[in-house]
């Protein structure tokens, strides 16, 4: 009961607008308190437990504690290295993504027909399980350091999410629309855009969402192995210099920067397009 | 298509073109194909040609190998690492996960750190732990119960938030013994998100795995295809990444599925091939569990 009072903010207003609700409307801020409490009480807690065990655990060099990657990530703001890694990382999986989705839809359409589904299943199945370690090896062992290596890497390895998500969503069109529409005489194009595409777009997000956060991974790690710049070689080269601070710092600033992205940014779109529907949730 | 193919018996040409399996043997041959034609025309100096793979991967399989370990040691190193690792993330995340679905505030203290654990890259935990543990067997096995726990975690809160509420009140209505209710209801309810769990926390255990054998370890299946780029052999490393593929699909289809079929042999039939095609479906569980979470709390704060 909780869920539908908290899907949708239109209908909680009205509800709480009536007459008799003034008293659960307290419970609830009272019980929202308590749960922000606790959420916060984890994060300090965590970051104080870190901060203790730096130093007492192990040595402070070896786990640095949460003042060190402060002053690290300061000091690579200031460097100004941060914009060339990142501009020729986020470059990488703008392109390779792009790519991938397309690729990934087209094949999601082609698996309508069962035939090029079973042609397409076992790619599929292994693209997914195939650890990121190896697409990064092979194309370093076949491009070396071009910036072409990473894009394939991303394609390969990020296409299929978005394909198993059209195909899911294909296969849940529902039909009983399409016949009402035909019936009807609606255009095939505004059949397309005003049945067929609403249906489809969420299967869509969430086929991107997984995409993108595979694409990701797989590019700094692509950079790891076969790379002179990005965010995965500096962080190879902290690797190497046995710089936990370093690797720290670097992992943070990329890390935030892309839960930013897929959390922030994306689901706000996710949001914006999907603002007409009366709840929030996905299917 | 099948009802068209037996009201009119098509020519057995056309049937066995038409068929699924064709289909799906048709596959690996185009691959094949394509990269001999890649091979041919494109003229980079390192694709090696098919031929060559093929013939470094029988040499590996008939353990004549210039690498330290043969093939099936390599795999059989990372194996056990994999399942000692697993196998502890299983019991403390099956520990975490139940007192978060039981007691609301412990769930509301630790739900953000699990899901930003779970959001951490296999490399993250490959690195960190390599830098923390030097060369050796722990470095892999912390990075498969970092990157596998939080699977376990949030599959495990989500059976309890979701195992059927009437169903409870209906054995304590019959008096029915706590033990069976156990046995009954509990479990069966939870099978489903404990399965995913399995599933997908010892996928991504390997592939964290793998990472972690190639900056931490000394032997092992991820180490060894390390060894083959380092050494520049271009077949090593496509027959090494083929061998990954294939340990992948003998793992998905040869162990999961029929484990799957197993655990679940209770349920309609119907159902069962939803479990079985819903490949993504648990990863998307946990996927808009988040998403619902986020909108309950955008609602209320």
């Amino acid at each position: 009961m909780a869920k539908t009072l908290d899907a949708s903010p239109d209908q909680l207003q009205k509800i709480t607008h009536g007459q008799e609700t003034r008293v659960a409307a307290r419970k609830k801020r009272l019980r929202a308190v308590k749960r922000w409490g606790w959420r916060i009480a984890g994060y300090v807690f965590f970051l104080l437990l870190w901060d203790v065990a730096s130093g007492t655990l192990m040595s402070d060099r070896l786990l640095v504690p949460p003042a060190g990657v402060a002053r690290e990530i300061g000091e690579i703001f200031q460097s100004g290295d941060l914009w060339m890694h990142l501009s020729s990382t986020l470059q990488k999986i703008g392109i390779g993504f792009t790519l991938a989705f397309f690729l990934g839809t087209t094949i999601g359409l082609l698996t309508q027909s069962r035939w090029w589904e079973a042609f397409f299943k076992d790619w599929v199945t292994s693209t997914m399980t195939t650890p990121g370690l190896v697409y990064a090896l092979v194309v370093g062992v076949i491009f070396g350091f071009s910036p072409i290596g990473p894009i394939v890497a991303i394609v390969f390895a990020s296409f299929s999410y978005v394909t198993v998500n059209v195909a899911e969503g294909i296969r849940a069109l529902p039909k009983d629309l399409i016949d009402m529409s035909k019936a009807f005489r609606v255009s095939p194009g505004s059949r397309l855009r005003n049945v067929i595409f609403p249906h489809l777009a969420p299967y869509l997000f969430t086929g991107v969402r997984y995409g993108f956060s595979i694409a990701w991974k797989v590019t700094v790690l692509t950079e790891v192995f076969a790379s002179n710049k990005g965010i995965g070689f500096i962080m190879r080269v902290e690797f190497q210099l046995f710089s936990m601070a370093g690797l720290l710092a670097w992992i943070s600033i990329f890390f935030i920067l892309m839960l930013f992205l897929e959390k922030g940014i994306l689901q706000f779109i996710e949001q914006r397009f999907f603002r007409w529907r009366q709840e929030v949730k996905l299917a | 298509m099948a009802v068209a193919a037996a009201s009119r018996p098509a020519a057995w040409p056309a049937r066995i073109i038409r068929s699924r399996r064709t289909a799906r043997f048709l596959f690996p041959l185009v691959v094949l194909a394509v990269w001999q034609l890649a091979f041919m025309f494109l003229e980079t100096a390192v694709l090696p040609s098919p031929g060559k793979v093929l013939s470094f991967m029988w040499d590996e399989v008939r353990m004549d190998t210039l690498s330290r370990h043969t093939l099936y040691q390599s795999f059989a190193i990372s194996l056990g690492r994999l399942i000692v690792g697993f196998l502890i993330a299983l019991a403390i995340g099956l520990v975490i996960g139940l007192l978060m679905g039981l007691v609301r505030p412990i769930e509301y203290f630790l739900y953000d750190v699990v899901v930003v654990v779970l959001a951490v890259p296999s490399l993250v935990w490959a690195l960190i732990t390599g830098l923390l543990f030097g060369l050796g067997n722990n470095a892999p096995i912390v990075t498969v119960i970092g990157v596998g726990i939080p699977f376990v975690i949030l599959n495990v809160l989500e059976g309890v938030k979701n195992s059927p509420k009437e169903l409870f009140d209906m054995s304590r209505a019959f008096r029915v013994p706590r033990r069976r209710v156990v046995r009954h209801v509990l479990l069966p309810s939870l099978m489903p998100f404990f399965f995913a769990a399995l599933r997908y926390g010892f996928a991504n255990g390997w592939k964290g795995l793998v990472l972690a054998e190639v900056f931490a370890s000394t032997n092992g299946a991820g180490w060894t295809i390390r060894y083959w780029y380092d050494a520049h052999r271009a077949q090593g490393v496509l027959g090494y990444a083929l061998f990954f593929v294939l340990f992948a699909l003998i793992l998905e289809r040869g162990v999961f599925e029929r484990v799957s079929r197993y655990v679940f042999r209770w349920r309609p039939q119907a159902q069962l091939e939803v479990v079985e095609e819903a490949v993504p479906e648990a990863k998307l569980k946990v996927a808009t569990v988040e998403a619902e979470r986020m909108a309950a709390d955008r609602g209320t704060g």
